[in-house]
């Protein structure tokens, strides 16, 4: 079990560092400006350099896989998000799956019956618990908007109405913060509960989980617990969003814990199995057309070949055909 | 077995008992004494300003819980003696010099308690 405690613990360390460095030895700057600003420049230099090295990679054929009948006679049904035939029928199909992980909503488990019988069902709770974690990870991360605008975005604002709708605490109780630490449980518990999952699971699989699990709770408890001075936070972020480099106010501990956690993620994204998020924009199997009946696709790096036709082959031999008295075609 | 389950009934029945007896205050519940009005000193607030900062929201959800469980009764002493009725207006009796005490910090951090879907806010009145 060395590749779960590990990560574990490595969580632990990590948000103890800003903890210590923050309460005993006042570097409220470094984790507080320095260190988020080197993590967003390496977040987003890192996902481009991964995203340019993806895109610049040649995809010669249409490798789609198609669970649904293809574009063909006008008579026969064509499923268009199965078998997309067009750019935007496969950009439709791109986004069901970005937005609603369409193909892990056909998951199946196989289960060994006394027979032998091996039987095959749906198996819907990791569709459910991705959804529940990705979604409620965007949500939150939209919300967090009210710290880098003075005036959030009305959609930020709608989705933090609606996002504290039960209103059942003082700083009102956010629903997905429920939901995403009960979905990242789910998560971990999936990777342990079965013999099989425990096998292919890798540190690098329960490292992302533990760490966003560390950053929610560090930010409830802000929120609920232990609360923090809001308005230097606020004050920190507007200047981070306008690139400053003043110095943050006198802020708690818990929230150095939080951001520098965060910054932990972005710095860990590009270089990691969470490039699944643009990744999954560009895998050949989803995204292109499967037209290659309607269109002759060429391999770009094939050699150019050079064919010689019969007429050319008849302008050299002519007369020595006609000698021979072979027909030929041109006189 | 049988003998097994009873015992772990008893043992629920207990901790339900317990709860419920928790829930109610009951053990907590002193005289409480008759309550003479103290005004209000309006020089110092309840606690220090950096912990109001942070917390008020806190003592405010307190001191509604308090309220709605014990009405007029419902009175919070501080450290140096003086009494404060627990109420909004006892906040308000003081802080209303400034009619956007409230809204600034909160208009700037973005945060919409529900504090006036009730009580009247003071940038409501005239």
């Amino acid at each position: 079990m060395k590749k779960v405690f590990m990560p574990l613990v490595m969580v632990a360390v990590l948000s103890c560092i800003p903890y210590v460095g923050v309460a005993y030895f006042g570097m409220g700057y470094l984790f507080g400006v320095i260190i988020p600003y080197l993590a967003v420049l390496l977040f987003v230099a890192g996902f481009a350099w991964r995203m340019y090295d993806w895109l610049s990679r040649p995809v010669p054929f249409c490798i789609t896989t198609t669970c649904g009948q293809e574009k063909s006679l006008d008579w026969i049904k064509h499923q268009k998000l199965e078998s997309p035939a067009t750019k935007w029928q496969a950009a439709l199909r791109v986004m069901m799956e970005v937005l609603f992980f369409r193909s892990l909503f056909r998951n199946t488990k196989a289960e060994l019956h006394t027979g032998p019988q091996l039987a095959y069902a749906s198996s819907k709770w990791l569709w459910m618990g991705g959804l529940a974690f990705h979604w409620s990870l965007l949500l939150i991360g939209l919300r967090h908007a009210r710290f880098f605008f003075i005036e959030p975005p009305l959609v930020v604002q709608l989705i933090e109405r609606t996002d504290r709708f039960f209103e059942l605490t003082l700083p009102a109780f956010y629903m997905t913060d429920a939901i995403v630490l009960a979905a990242i449980t789910y998560l971990v518990a999936r990777r342990l509960r079965d013999a099989k999952m425990r096998i292919i699971s890798l540190q690098t699989d329960f490292f992302p989980l533990f760490l966003i699990g560390g950053i929610v709770l560090a930010g409830m408890s802000m929120r609920y617990v232990a609360k923090v001075d809001v308005l230097a936070i606020k004050a920190l972020m507007m200047n981070l969003a306008a690139f400053s480099f003043d110095a943050p106010g006198s802020i708690s501990p818990l929230f150095y814990i939080h951001l520098f956690l965060a910054s932990v993620l972005a710095v860990y994204f590009p270089f990691s199995k969470l490039m699944h998020a643009g990744a999954i924009f560009l895998s050949p199997t989803r995204n292109l057309a499967n037209n290659s009946r309607e269109k002759r696709h060429v391999n770009p790096w094939n050699k150019k070949i050079k064919f010689r036709t019969y007429s050319e082959y008849e302008d050299d031999y002519r007369e020595k055909m006609k000698k021979a008295g072979l027909p030929v075609e041109k006189d | 077995m049988m003998h097994k389950n009873t015992l772990i009934g008893l043992v629920i029945v207990a901790m339900l008992a317990a709860a419920a007896y928790l829930a109610t205050g009951a053990e907590t519940r002193d005289a409480s004494p008759a309550a003479d009005s103290g005004t209000a000193d309006s020089t110092v607030c309840i606690y220090p300003k950096e912990y109001m900062q942070t917390h008020h929201m806190q003592v405010l959800a307190d001191w509604k819980e308090h309220a709605a469980h014990e009405g007029p009764d419902a009175f919070m002493k501080t450290p140096d003696g003086r009494r404060f009725q627990k109420d909004l207006a006892t906040c308000l009796g003081c802080h209303d010099n400034n009619r956007f005490f409230c809204f600034s910090c909160h208009n700037y951090a973005n945060v919409k308690p529900n504090c006036w879907n009730c009580h009247i806010s003071p940038q409501d009145l005239p």
